[in-house]
């Protein structure tokens, strides 16, 4: 599977100060772009530009947080559409669906795990590299990218 | 004499509005702190608006987001969130997401679904701080 992103160059222009960007701004409108989500029979990526990918990746941690720890479903709900993407733990596995692409994507959980914890890390890493004042931003901290699992 | 009654009655009648209608706002806390008025109207910044219009206006070429239909203007966006926040169901936000959804049905096309089919519910996200975040038809 693979799960990754792709930022936009666009969103910053918005933004002077990155240093004081509180939590709602930075899930709703800052880092956007393109999330990357697949394997190579299926495509479930949503190419549309305006993911904000902060909030992506910290849902995404969460869904696999309440995913580890019994079976069930968890949906994610795109920020400006009716758009989801649906994750249901099936034993060892997770079975992903969207509501906007057909197919499906079966992973173990333990490769999901880590690779919503490799997004993560790497979205940290870029925007930090692109807007060190982030590493000064007390609400970006307090979200912990880039936390140990 | 006359006149002073005529004078009097654009004082009064507002004041007696506010006097009873007072009575009938009932504070809502729901979820994460917010504390709404269902007759309060929620904060449209212009921020949130430009927002809106780039993702969602009806020339916006932002894919994979609702569109209002054609004929939306500033003024009936901000009466149909009201009406949303007002009248529509609320939910917390989802997956740690600060603020509160309300999602409300008009009962006619108010715009399109992100696969161009007739949309007549508005979602509207509310911050924590009583201030619009986004809201598109769906």
């Amino acid at each position: 599977m693979r799960m990754d992103f792709r930022l936009s160059e666009d969103w910053d222009e918005d933004f002077a100060d990155m240093a004081t960007v509180e939590e709602t701004d930075l899930r709703y409108y800052v880092a956007q772009g393109d999330v990357v989500l697949g394997t190579d029979q299926t495509d479930l990526s949503a190419d549309w530009g305006w993911i904000p990918l902060v909030d992506f990746a910290l849902a995404l941690r969460e869904i696999a947080d309440a995913l580890s720890e019994s079976e069930g479903s968890e949906t994610f709900e795109f920020t400006e559409s009716e758009a989801t993407l649906q994750f249901d733990r099936v034993g060892d596995k997770v079975v992903i669906t969207s509501s906007y692409r057909p197919g499906e994507v079966t992973v173990p959980f333990s490769d999901f795990r880590k690779q919503v914890d490799e997004f993560a890390r790497r979205l940290d890493k870029e925007l930090l590299q692109r807007h060190p004042e982030l590493g000064l931003n007390p609400d970006y901290q307090r979200l912990k990218l880039s936390r140990s699992h | 004499m006359r006149a002073w009654q005529f004078q009097k009655v654009p004082f009064v009648f507002p004041a007696l509005i506010l006097f009873f209608g007072a009575g009938c706002m009932i504070p809502i806390a729901y979820g994460q702190g917010v504390t709404l008025n269902v007759r309060q109207q929620v904060v449209l910044t212009r921020w949130a608006l430009r927002h809106i219009q780039q993702r969602h206006w009806p020339d916006s070429p932002a894919q994979g987001a609702g569109k209002f239909a054609v004929g939306i203007t500033e003024e009936s966006l901000r009466e149909m969130i009201n009406e949303a926040v007002a009248n529509g169901r609320p939910r917390e936000n989802t997956h740690g997401r600060p603020g509160e959804i309300y999602e409300y049905d008009f009962g006619r096309p108010i715009g399109t679904t992100i696969n161009g089919s007739p949309a007549s519910r508005l979602r509207v996200v509310i911050s924590t701080r009583g201030q619009v975040v986004t809201a598109f038809p769906f």
